[in-house]
């Protein structure tokens, strides 16, 4: 058996090895220690799971740090409050039969509301939430989201007014990054964007400055 | 049926003195010195500033009800009055209309989200901002002009050697006779409409997502204009002596030359809205 070979099946090994695996490991080092590392790592996600959660304030600082830096730019609209557990690799081979059981359970499910309409169609979204503009392709981002959320609080009759500009200027900063994308060296098309970002960081600042009482 | 009329009257006169019962005046005056700074912060309500004489700030405000009061602060050259909203105050009971006399030389500060702003007859330095606020300056020179609104309609007239900036998102944007050094323009959905011959040496561009911009020029303009839209079309009654650009002109949807001896920049852009240069 080669190191290509045993890495193969390295997802698939259970407790037990098979003859020809146990013969690789003990004539092949780096694989011996792979295979060690790979087990004290799942041993160490076990204790994770128990310790103790970071506060939302952790979460918080690490996302504004990676919108900073641009490298992230959909926001967390749900931090996580306990470390994801971490997935035994030895049970890797269950994803894709859970993800079978998935689509089996859904198509059913499908099947069976044919002809009627489906539960998120009749659902209305509650007072005050903004939804997707999915006609349009254009998707509020959490920010976006909590602005208005702030505006409705303090002054409600603008909040219409509001969300027609934030959608407004996110309509004018996808058509302008569309633009850049496609010609990154033209200038009129850097020049939309600039004026697009001024006009989404005005919105915010009247929003959040001293527009509203 | 005389009876039914004579109680309606009287009811309409009680509510109408009940009315002017809560509308009150106050007056203030503060001395300033040179080149004094002016700010009038209002969350609803019109604010109107002209030149008055000597170095007074008079500011007359006129309060609607008792749910909003007028707070303020003064130095030597600053002038700063706010309206303080109380518990329950809306866009009617927390109204405040002000008319404010300044020195010419004074630079004022305004917002109101609903307004109007007025502005007329200063050459001090103008910044205004409104959410959906009419903004009307006119006659102004000599200085820095910024409006921010979202969608309120902004008018400028007869302003000259200003240094301009408006953005606005979904606010039609007005300029009659207006140059300056710098002349800028951003707005999203609103229409562009500039009449005026450019100025010289100055740097104009009006942009916009998706409004219109109509520039109404003499024949004895001196510009050298670049004007694109990405989606929409563009068009022009001048004949224009070809420049090298950045991009390639293509007859419709962008063109780019001079005119005369080129003194000013002229920037029309647009992503989506039409873009026409008229000839006056």
């Amino acid at each position: 058996m080669t190191c290509e070979e045993f890495r193969r099946v390295l997802p698939e090994l259970g407790s037990g090895h098979r003859i020809e695996q146990d013969a690789h490991l003990k004539s092949c080092g780096a694989c011996s220690d792979l295979l060690e590392d790979l087990n004290a790592i799942s041993r160490e996600a076990r204790l994770l799971q128990g310790s103790e959660d970071p506060s939302p304030w952790v979460w918080n600082s690490i996302e504004v740090a990676l919108r900073q830096e641009g490298l992230i730019r959909q926001p967390q609209l749900q931090h996580p409050q306990t470390p994801a557990p971490v997935l035994d690799w030895r049970l890797r081979w269950l994803v894709p039969l859970v993800a079978t059981l998935v689509i089996v359970f859904g198509a059913l499910i499908y099947q069976r509301g044919t002809g009627q309409p489906q539960l998120s169609e009749k659902r209305m979204p509650p007072a005050g939430v903004v939804t997707a503009n999915l006609q349009s392709g254009e998707v509020m981002v959490g920010e976006d989201l909590q602005l208005l959320k702030t505006v409705s609080e303090r002054t409600p009759a603008m909040r219409a007014t509001y969300e027609a500009d934030l959608r407004s200027v996110n309509a004018y900063i996808r058509d302008a990054e569309q633009s850049v994308n496609s010609n990154p060296n033209d200038e009129v098309a850097q020049q939309y964007l600039s004026s697009a970002y001024e006009q989404k960081a005005m919105v915010y600042e009247m929003a959040l400055d001293r527009s509203l009482p | 049926m005389q009876r039914a009329t004579s109680c309606a009257v009287v009811t309409i006169l009680v509510l109408a003195a009940l009315a002017a019962a809560q509308t009150t005046r106050q007056e203030m005056h503060f001395k300033v010195g040179r080149r004094a700074s002016v700010s009038i912060i209002n969350q609803y309500g019109a604010i109107s500033v002209k030149p008055g004489t000597g170095k007074v700030v008079s500011i007359t405000a006129t309060l609607y009800s008792g749910k909003v009061e007028i707070d303020h602060s003064k130095s030597r050259r600053r002038v700063a009055v706010f309206s303080h909203l109380l518990e329950g105050a809306d866009t009617e009971t927390g109204r405040v209309d002000y008319e404010v006399l300044v020195p010419a030389d004074a630079s004022v500060t305004l917002h109101s989200t609903t307004g109007p702003l007025h502005v007329e007859k200063l050459h001090g330095d103008i910044m205004l901002e409104g959410t959906t606020a009419n903004v009307d300056v006119r006659d102004v020179s000599s200085g820095h002009i910024h409006v921010r609104t979202l969608n309120g309609p902004v008018t400028l007239t007869n302003v000259s050697d200003g240094h301009v900036d408006i953005t606005s998102v979904g606010g039609d944007v007005a300029l009659n006779s207006v140059n300056g050094s710098v002349v800028h323009v951003n707005s999203s959905s609103g229409k562009i409409h500039y009449d005026g011959d450019f100025g010289d040496a100055g740097d104009y561009a009006l942009t916009s997502h998706s409004g219109d911009i109509e520039a109404i020029a003499p024949a004895y303009a001196s510009i050298e204009v670049v004007a694109r839209s990405v989606q929409g079309t563009v068009e022009k009654d001048f004949p224009l002596e070809p420049e090298h650009t950045s991009f390639v002109p293509r007859a419709g949807s962008a063109f780019a030359g001079t005119m005369g001896e080129a003194a000013s920049s002229v920037k029309l852009l647009s992503f989506s809205g039409k873009i026409h240069l008229k000839k006056r």
